[in-house]
């Protein structure tokens, strides 16, 4: 039984743990944060969003400001998360689930 | 000075009396449902009327909000969009009955026309000026009426109603206080004349405004008197007292099906008006039963600027979300609030000391309302309701200033309202977001028409379009912002200013995978030989922002700035650029439909690089026919380079951690990385 919580991930309840909707592949335990399973890179605004003129400001985020840290599934490689933080700065537990009440609320369910 | 800030805590439904309730017991089967959608239509004609009778750009655009209130104060239905005026209304009507009806000399009397823009007292900033009217019938307080509207102009030390410069209360101009400014239905002249004086550089705007505001709440008193006439006050007692207890009800519902836990967002932006700084906003939103708790604890400390904001400020930016997409269905009530709770700690800049400068109060709140979307689009995703989960939309607050002596010899103060109305959409679960969607603080908002813009501004426009890049970048993307470049024309001169932010970093974040939208400078040339070359005929004229910079064709002294710049003159023929932000993405760039991504090259919305770099997608370069194949074989290259480049966490965080932007970055971010005070700050 998986429950659906972001584009790209599900926790499976049994197991308690979560999971690529893309290959299935378990990152890591339901309990900790998704993003401890993932691989993680310290991406350059300047190589997403290009400098379109010379100079401090350039219509691209300033480097040294912010970052954007881009949550890879270690097995497929989809871009789970993307998180502009700057460079640094804690890394967000974004969501952290009851997941006693989700296999109450859906194993039980399930079952009935 | 009486600062009663207890009263600001009142934003959620009053106990009901006794006649309220007797007045909801004896509702017949069918009126709520009839009369409840008449109460809505008649806070939309009286929205339509204030529209059409004010002046100033907020006016013209729709950037308002009617509210209809309880005898009490509570919030019952509003029209429509900047719902944050209508939940700190209510604290304007609560102090009104509190101080001033057992008060002989103020009193609450049928015909009595109240005012307010103190942000003390339930306001937001003091551009945001509201008009109250209570409702009698029979002699019986029965309800409330509340128009509020941004007023360009508050007499503050710079023009345009949010300066920059601001260091405290005292420098930011008209405050009032809830007064009483007309009495059996006349507004007093005196007291326009006192606003007036107060607001000189356009006097003319703040007296047809403040106008309009008193004539929006009177419709709403002339209908609800009708009403009253036909079918009974207990009638309408009833039905606004159920409007708000329903939503209650509801809304707790709804709370215990969504999927309990502890959701985090993070957002950030680079000024506090006067320097360059980095300042944090963070969310932690639990979600527990049918309770929800939005704590912004972590958030940086208050600042000796003008970006700061008190906790009913943040309360009522969670307004706009809230009453605009998980409760869109309900009526705009108080009753939304009863089970949501805030915490916003005494000491952060979402809650600073009360002689704080807080005149950029919505603009630092753009970072309240990152997070909250962010963090609600997690727990409503997680929750199933996918169809509600949206990434940030674009929230810089383009409110770009313009002011002096327009064509017509009239004093005024504006904002360029089409490119304030004009920021991207945020990507949706299953499409893209919407390209110049609106105005972020109230989603009815229009983008004039740029001639409707320079029949009241003295400026002509050289282009006002999409821009390029602008949007986040996902497997759906954001909604592109805008560009305008405005030339001084048929005046002398005029002056511009800028509270805008979002030249450093962006505000707004992506969602699952897409990326933030981009940022945009402060770009100005002066002595340009602009109508020359109009004069001339010449055809190299730029039609974008970074083609005037990077070709140069207008000659002039170019300055490329941060974006929050303060009131300066500028004369006939300079130019002024302004820029919105796009949406935040959605979702992995390498599952965007590869065709969509050309359509994006055609309508000129991303350039070749990032549809190369980014989306890499392969496209013959001369007919642009996609080579489905070569973008395969490219996105799947790009998610190994991914599996080599990405680190396992623990090792990322070894080298992650140890980083730390440079002091003077973070000047006011508070102590890293926790945002606690690092000196206590001393305002005069």
């Amino acid at each position: 039984m998986r429950k659906q919580i972001t584009e790209y991930l599900d926790i499976d309840l049994i197991n308690e743990m979560w999971v690529c909707r893309r290959c299935d592949h378990a990152l890591i335990s339901a309990h900790e944060n998704y993003k401890k399973g993932c691989l993680v890179y310290d991406r350059n605004p300047h190589e997403i969003q290009p400098p379109e003129i010379e100079g401090e400001y350039t219509f691209s985020p300033d480097p040294d400001w912010i970052r954007y840290v881009e949550f890879y599934c270690p097995s497929c490689g989809t871009l789970i998360e993307t998180e502009a933080l700057p460079p640094g700065h804690p890394i967000t537990h974004d969501i952290e689930l009851d997941i006693e009440k989700l296999k109450e609320k859906y194993l039980l369910t399930k079952e009935d | 000075m009486p600062i009663d800030l207890d009263l600001n805590e009142r934003y959620k439904p009053e106990p009901i009396t006794d006649y309220e309730r007797e007045c909801v017991a004896k509702l017949k089967p069918g009126e709520y449902e009839i009369y409840s959608e008449k109460f809505n239509n008649i806070v939309l004609e009286a929205k339509e009327i204030t529209t059409r009778i004010g002046i100033s750009g907020f006016f013209h655009a729709g950037d308002l909000i009617v509210g209809l209130y309880t005898a009490n104060g509570d919030l019952a239905s509003a029209y429509c969009g900047v719902y944050l005026h209508t939940v700190t209304s209510q604290i304007a009507i609560k102090y009104i009955l509190k101080y001033f009806k057992d008060d002989p000399t103020v009193g609450i009397k049928e015909g009595d026309i109240f005012y307010a823009n103190e942000a003390l007292y339930g306001g937001v900033h003091n551009p945001d000026q509201a008009a109250i009217m209570p409702i009698f019938y029979d002699g019986e307080l029965i309800a409330w009426a509340a128009t509020a509207v941004h007023q360009p102009e508050t007499g503050a030390i710079e023009p345009g109603g949010m300066p920059i410069t601001a260091r405290t209360r005292y420098d930011e101009g008209m405050k009032l206080p809830p007064i009483k400014i007309g009495e059996n239905y006349q507004i007093r002249s005196d007291m326009l004349d006192m606003m007036a004086n107060m607001v000189s550089r356009a006097p003319r705007m703040q007296i047809v405004d403040t106008r309009a505001r008193v004539a929006g709440c009177d419709r709403i008193r002339v209908r609800l008197q009708e009403l009253a006439r036909e079918k009974g006050k207990d009638l309408i007692v009833g039905v606004l007292r159920k409007m708000v207890d329903d939503a209650e009800v509801a809304v707790r519902r709804r709370l215990e099906q969504w999927e309990d836990g502890v959701y985090r967002s993070v957002a950030f932006f680079d000024t506090i008006g006067t320097t360059n700084a980095l300042v944090r906003c963070m969310l932690t939103l639990t979600k527990k039963g049918d309770r929800l708790t939005f704590d912004f604890s972590g958030s940086s400390p208050e600042n000796d600027g003008s970006f700061n904001s008190f906790a009913h400020i943040v309360r009522a930016h969670s307004a706009i979300y809230m009453f605009g997409v998980p409760f869109a269905d309900l009526p705009a009530s108080s009753g939304i609030y009863a089970p949501i709770d805030f915490v916003v700690p005494q000491g952060t800049y979402l809650n600073a000391n009360w002689d704080a400068a807080v005149a950029n109060a919505p603009v630092t709140n753009s970072a309240t309302m990152s997070v909250i979307a962010q963090a609600m689009a997690k727990l409503l995703f997680a929750s199933g309701q996918h169809q509600l989960a949206t990434a940030v939309y674009g929230c810089t607050g383009c409110s770009f200033v313009v002011a002096g002596q327009n064509q017509w010899g009239v004093l005024f103060s504006d904002i360029l309202a089409n490119v304030f109305n004009s920021e991207g959409g945020g990507a949706r679960t299953d499409r893209d977001g919407i390209d110049s969607w609106g105005f972020p603080w109230g989603c009815w908002g229009k983008g004039p028409d740029v001639e409707d813009m320079e029949n009241e501004q003295p400026h002509l426009h050289l282009f006002f379009k999409h821009r390029q890049n602008s949007m986040g970048f996902g497997k759906y993307r954001g909604g592109a912002g805008t560009t305008i470049g405005v030339a001084v024309h048929s005046v002398p001169s005029l002056v511009y200013q800028s509270n805008v932010k979002n030249h450093k970093v962006p505000t707004a974040q992506g969602l699952f995978g897409g990326y933030p939208p981009g940022t945009h400078p402060g770009i100005t040339v002066v002595n340009t030989n602009y109508y020359e070359k109009m004069k001339q005929g010449d055809k190299d004229l730029p039609s974008n922002a970074v083609q005037l910079i990077t070709e140069r064709t207008i000659s002039g002294e170019y300055v490329v700035e941060g974006n929050t710049r303060d009131a300066r003159p500028y004369q006939q023929g300079d130019i002024f650029i302004g820029n919105s932000s796009g949406g935040g993405g959605y979702g992995d760039v390498l599952e965007r439909d590869p065709e969509a991504v050309l359509k994006d090259l055609e309508k000129g919305l991303i350039s070749e690089w990032v549809a190369q770099h980014v989306y890499k997608v392969v496209y013959d370069p001369v007919t642009r026919v996609l080579d489905e194949e070569a973008t395969a074989q490219a996105r799947e290259a790009e998610r190994k380079e991914r599996l080599k480049r990405g680190k396992p966490f623990d090792q990322f965080m070894e080298s992650w951690s140890k980083q730390k932007p440079k002091d003077e970055i973070l000047t006011y971010f508070g102590k890293w990385p926790t945002g606690e005070p690092v000196r206590p700050v001393v305002r005069i």
